[in-house]
């Protein structure tokens, strides 16, 4: 008659710990960071960057600084003239007559006929073919400019072949130079790869010396306290009241002899720990009152090992944050210095010096700025994404929640 | 309370000091004269040249009257541009980045912090992510670049600024939108967290709780709350922003501060480059001084003269 | 006596990401005028946010899902938030656990009270000013006239919580809901306050809810008291009876874990196994079951329906059914509550 579901179960423990499991801090952690789309989004980002910086340049035919001068200025996307069966013509802006094949490898440059060059017509004579046996090329940029052609809505014509092109008819990406020439005829894409290279590898350094100090030096004006806490952020205070970026700068005036990537990985190493300090202070000042460093100094642990063992673990959750914000503004500053001359010196290339470059030909060649800012604006943003995404993560404050 | 103001005025005032020592330091350790050229100059010249300067006499001594002009105003000549002194130089070249920063400073006071404010009262609706896609475009496209683009746009394709040059009312709005890019987008991300923080608190609960039309929960106890941090942060940037970011006027060709100190950068122009470097620090420390006694107005608690 | 305050069927969750929070589900209870009565469980049970559903303070993402709140013969659950204005603070006023958190720290309590009198009543400055000095006299502030200009930061915390009594009687509200009042303070202030908040009520005929995860701060103040466990109520009834016969496993789990003073020398503290379940995924049956000493297979089947022990006093608890095997202390065989 009784109901058998009247029964105690005889070992409710078990279910007990199954009805919510408990993870460590890291574990939860990354549970969270894990669901944080925008922030998985931006570790994937800074993994191909960095593939793309470590490995990239060794996978182009081309080193950073081969000058190809017949190759100069050419953009990503070729505007041609389809003349022949995988014959195209690319006119340059500087009246190069490239060749390119229907697939869009550029692989060779007419050369104007000197003695057939009319100066005051306009008119330009290239030969395609051999010595003996070539076609005219014929380049006639009179239109609208001579009195007596005026009124065309095109100014110039190509004639090959019997036939007279007005505009080009087609457009292909450039296979041979997929991010295009720079003025020198170097390859934009090697030199964005290695100045991606240079200008992280900058940054890594930069902030893994600046994580040193400001840990070290936060970490014993935290758990010293009294004066020596107070003479130590006095020196804080005075560096934070100064631009930072006028220090950099004279730090870079300073050095200006040794070799430019020393020089900025020293700058940025030696100004940039100060915030980081002061977190890392905030965090002892918190955490040295809790009862497991009382416990610890009690059994005689000594000093450092309580610091390096038992409290910078503890603040490590911030500390990773705030370097992950770090490194976009070391890469900003580079970018920064470099574009304003103060950067690693020719032909070493970073992509605040590939941006300086780029910029007297900015209205001719906009091509030459978009790659480099376009990697710093990516490079600064899966950073951004990734850190905040940390920050959720990590922070203890919402953890609760 | 005055006791902490003059505390403070007195600090930046040393701080000051070890400013100008440190930089008054390193022009000086560094290889070769003020007058070493790729060519060389005539030892006779040099020496005259030094002498004129009174480079010859000993470091603290140097010191010492490079203070004395200090206290008196005096930042020297120029060492490259013979004839005009280092007051000169900030004479005529602050006017033009103060006016490009001060519109820019007011363009993000202006635009930053209600778009953040809006930002954070519609979380997570399509406006909030619109103005927080912005704001991270803006945080993340360096100055430089921000520049370049105005000019290959405005100036370059649409024709409708000029591309340098601030002699028309035209010309002010592309350095002023490239300096004030980061800045305002910054403010706007800086009041829009600030701003959901505090709507988390306790006490906006409390006021809620009291019957507080939700106008005056945000409008009064919000926001005043919230515009905490983004006051301490506006102090140090108005102060880079007014005297001028050296980039912006290059690619404008402005002829202001920063413009004159990348190029005493290249001339190895000492005093030119101390000179500057003084007026930038006294002009962010006089900025960071004025944050804090705002300060005083929008926080009560600092008035207990406790520095966190 | 009539009642001040009815729930009735009040669930409320919160939608998250993750999935829906069932804080509360499915709870009825109701106040009598000028009673005190205390909610009593751990964090995460769900009595804070019954609070402020009462209060129409439930924040983005949460909702009443369901249920109805009568307050003073008058529904409040379904009015909007400016109309809920009118009566908060007013009508019903809260307080809050943490005092050095809950006061805006760049006001004065003069500005604080004077804008909360002068919202709900309509008197010039200077005579709200008169009511705000008063009420600050009444919870034991010295020196009122000049303390009042003070900022939070300038009150201990003893201070801030008289300072948030003042402010919450303010418009003598009908009832005062107090959410932890004590928790961030010292225990002897603690008894301070209590002690204030039931003269206050008396004097100004305010009914009281507290809610609180500490037993002696019920069994010190209330008359009535509730025991909530993930979301729901487990046991509810007068502060007398409970405390003598108290008929849940939870209640005698939370009073074993609790020191006594007239308890034997040797006699140890028993605390609860486990932790709470989870909100997200609650446990089909009872929700304590997973703890729960004397859990049997239909406690983790379905909830458990409320018995009526007594008058005043019900139990949400398969034990007290007639199949259950006995358990020593339990009252077998009661009726179901109908109400």
């Amino acid at each position: 008659m009784a109901d058998k579901r009247f029964v105690f179960i005889k070992d409710n423990k078990e279910d007990m710990e199954a009805s919510r499991p408990s993870l460590t801090y890291w574990q939860d952690a990354w549970r969270r960071l894990k669901k944080n789309k925008l922030a998985m989004v931006g570790a994937f980002t800074i993994v191909m960057v960095l593939l793309f910086g470590i490995f990239g340049p060794s996978t182009t035919d081309y080193s950073y600084s081969d000058q190809l001068n017949k190759f100069k200025n050419l953009p990503p996307r070729l505007e041609i003239f389809h003349v022949e069966e995988n014959l195209n013509f690319h006119l340059s802006n500087d009246y190069n007559i490239f060749l390119v094949t229907d697939k869009g490898e550029v692989y060779d440059r007419l050369e104007p006929d000197k003695n057939q060059r009319d100066m005051i017509n306009k008119i330009y004579i290239y030969k395609y073919g051999t010595e003996d046996n070539f076609e005219e090329v014929v380049l006639d940029f009179s239109y609208n400019l001579l009195p007596t052609k005026q009124g065309y809505d095109y100014d110039f014509t190509i004639e090959y072949d019997g036939v007279v092109y007005t505009q080009p008819n087609d457009k292909v990406f450039n296979r041979t130079f997929p991010f295009g020439t720079d003025d020198l005829g170097r390859d934009i894409l090697t030199r964005v790869m290695y100045g991606t290279r240079i200008s992280l590898m900058i940054a890594f350094i930069a902030t893994l010396v600046n994580l040193l100090i400001g840990v070290v030096y936060g970490s014993i004006s935290g758990f010293e306290g009294g004066k020596i806490d107070e003479f130590m952020m006095r020196i804080v205070d005075i560096i934070n009241s100064v631009p930072l970026m006028l220090y950099v700068i004279l730090l870079m005036v300073t050095f200006k002899e040794n070799d430019g990537l020393t020089n900025i990985i020293i700058a940025l190493s030696t100004v940039y720990w100060v915030s980081m300090a002061r977190l890392v202070r905030g965090q002892m000042l918190a955490l040295k009152e809790q009862e497991f460093v009382l416990a610890a100094s009690v059994i005689g642990v000594p000093k450092y090992k309580i610091i390096f063992r038992h409290l910078i673990p503890n603040a490590m959750g911030p500390i990773i944050v705030s370097m992950t914000m770090m490194i976009p503004s070391a890469v900003f500053t580079e970018a920064f210095l470099s574009f304003i001359g103060l950067g690693v010196s020719a032909p070493q290339a970073s992509l605040g010096t590939l941006a300086n470059n780029s910029l007297s030909g900015l209205l001719t060649y906009p091509y030459q700025l978009f790659f480099p800012a376009l990697t710093i604006a990516i490079i600064i943003l899966a950073f951004n994404f990734l850190g905040d995404g940390l920050r959720d993560a990590l922070d203890p404050r919402l953890r609760k929640g | 309370m005055n006791g902490y103001y003059a505390k403070r005025i007195l600090s930046a005032l040393i701080t000051l000091l070890i400013i100008t020592t440190l930089t008054f330091v390193m022009m000086r350790s560094i290889p070769g004269g003020p007058f070493t050229r790729e060519r060389p100059v005539p030892d006779e010249i040099l020496k005259t040249l030094n002498e004129k300067y009174n480079l010859d006499a000993p470091m603290y001594e140097q010191y010492f009257d490079y203070i004395k002009g200090l206290v008196t105003f005096d930042l020297g000549p120029s060492y490259s541009k013979i004839g005009t002194t280092v007051n000169d130089l900030i004479i005529s070249g602050f006017p033009a980045s103060a006016r490009i920063g001060l519109y820019a400073t007011i363009l993000i006071v202006i635009f930053g912090i209600p778009l953040g404010i809006i930002s954070a009262l519609k979380q997570n609706k399509p406006i909030d992510y619109l103005v927080m896609f912005m704001a991270t475009l803006g945080v993340t496209v360096p100055s430089f670049v921000m520049a370049t683009l105005i000019i290959y746009f405005f100036a370059g394709k649409l024709g409708i600024l000029p591309s340098f040059g601030v002699t028309s009312p035209l010309g002010y709005v592309g350095p002023v939108l490239a300096l004030s890019g980061y800045s305002l987008s910054f403010v706007a991300r800086l009041t829009r967290s600030s701003m959901l923080e505090v709507l988390r608190q306790d006490y906006i609960r409390t006021a809620r709780a009291n019957g507080l039309s939700e106008f005056k929960v945000i409008y009064k106890h919000a926001i005043k709350n919230a515009l905490i941090p983004v006051v301490t942060y506006l102090g140090p940037m108005i102060a880079a922003i007014l005297t001028g970011s050296f980039v912006i006027e290059k690619i404008f060709a402005v002829p202001g501060m920063g413009r004159y100190f990348v190029e005493s950068v290249g001339n190895r122009d000492y005093t030119t480059i101390t000179g500057i470097t003084v007026f930038y620090a006294a002009f962010y420390i006089l900025m960071v001084l004025l944050v804090d006694i705002a300060y005083g107005f929008i926080d009560p608690r600092i008035k207990l003269g406790k520095e966190k | 006596m009539s009642k001040i305050l009815e729930v009735k069927n009040l669930s409320t969750s919160f939608y998250t990401h993750m999935g829906e929070v069932q804080a509360v589900r499915g709870n009825s209870f109701s106040m009598e005028k000028g009673d005190i009565l205390g909610i009593v469980g751990e964090s995460g049970s769900g009595k804070s946010v019954t609070a402020l559903s009462i209060m129409g303070l439930i924040d983005h993402p949460g909702k009443i899902k369901d249920g109805e709140i009568i307050f003073n013969g008058e529904v409040i659950s379904t009015k909007n938030n400016e109309e809920m204005c009118k009566i908060r603070g007013k009508e019903i006023s809260m307080i809050f656990q943490d005092p050095m958190t809950s006061l805006n720290p760049v006001f004065t309590i003069k500005n604080l009270m004077v804008e909360v009198i002068r919202r709900h009543q309509k008197v010039s400055k200077k005579k709200a000013l008169e009511i705000a000095i008063d009420k600050l006299r009444m919870v034991g502030i010295p020196e009122p006239e000049k303390r009042i200009h003070a900022y939070p930061h300038e009150f201990s915390g003893g201070m801030r919580q008289r300072a948030m009594i003042a402010t919450a009687l303010s418009c003598n509200p009908k009832l005062l809901i107090a959410d932890e009042p004590t928790t961030a303070l010292d225990v002897t202030i603690q008894a301070q306050i209590l002690e204030i908040m039931k003269k206050l009520a008396s004097e100004i005929d305010t009914s009281i809810m507290i809610i609180t995860h500490d037993l002696g701060v019920i069994a010190e103040t209330c008359k009535h008291m509730i025991v909530m466990y993930g979301g729901m109520i487990m046991e509810k009834g007068t502060v007398d009876e409970i405390f003598h016969s108290p008929q849940h496993p939870y209640t005698r789990g939370l009073m074993n874990s609790v020191p006594r003073m007239d308890a034997a020398a040797k006699e140890r503290l028993i605390p609860i196994p486990g932790s709470p379940p989870d909100l997200l995924n609650p446990p089909k049956g009872c929700p304590f079951s997973y703890r729960c000493p004397h859990a049997m297979e239909i406690c983790k089947e379905e909830m458990a329906p409320t018995y009526k022990i007594s008058d005043g006093h019900t139990s949400a608890c398969w034990l007290i059914h007639l199949d259950a095997p006995d358990v020593e202390g339990y009252i077998k065989g009661c009726d179901i509550d109908a109400g």
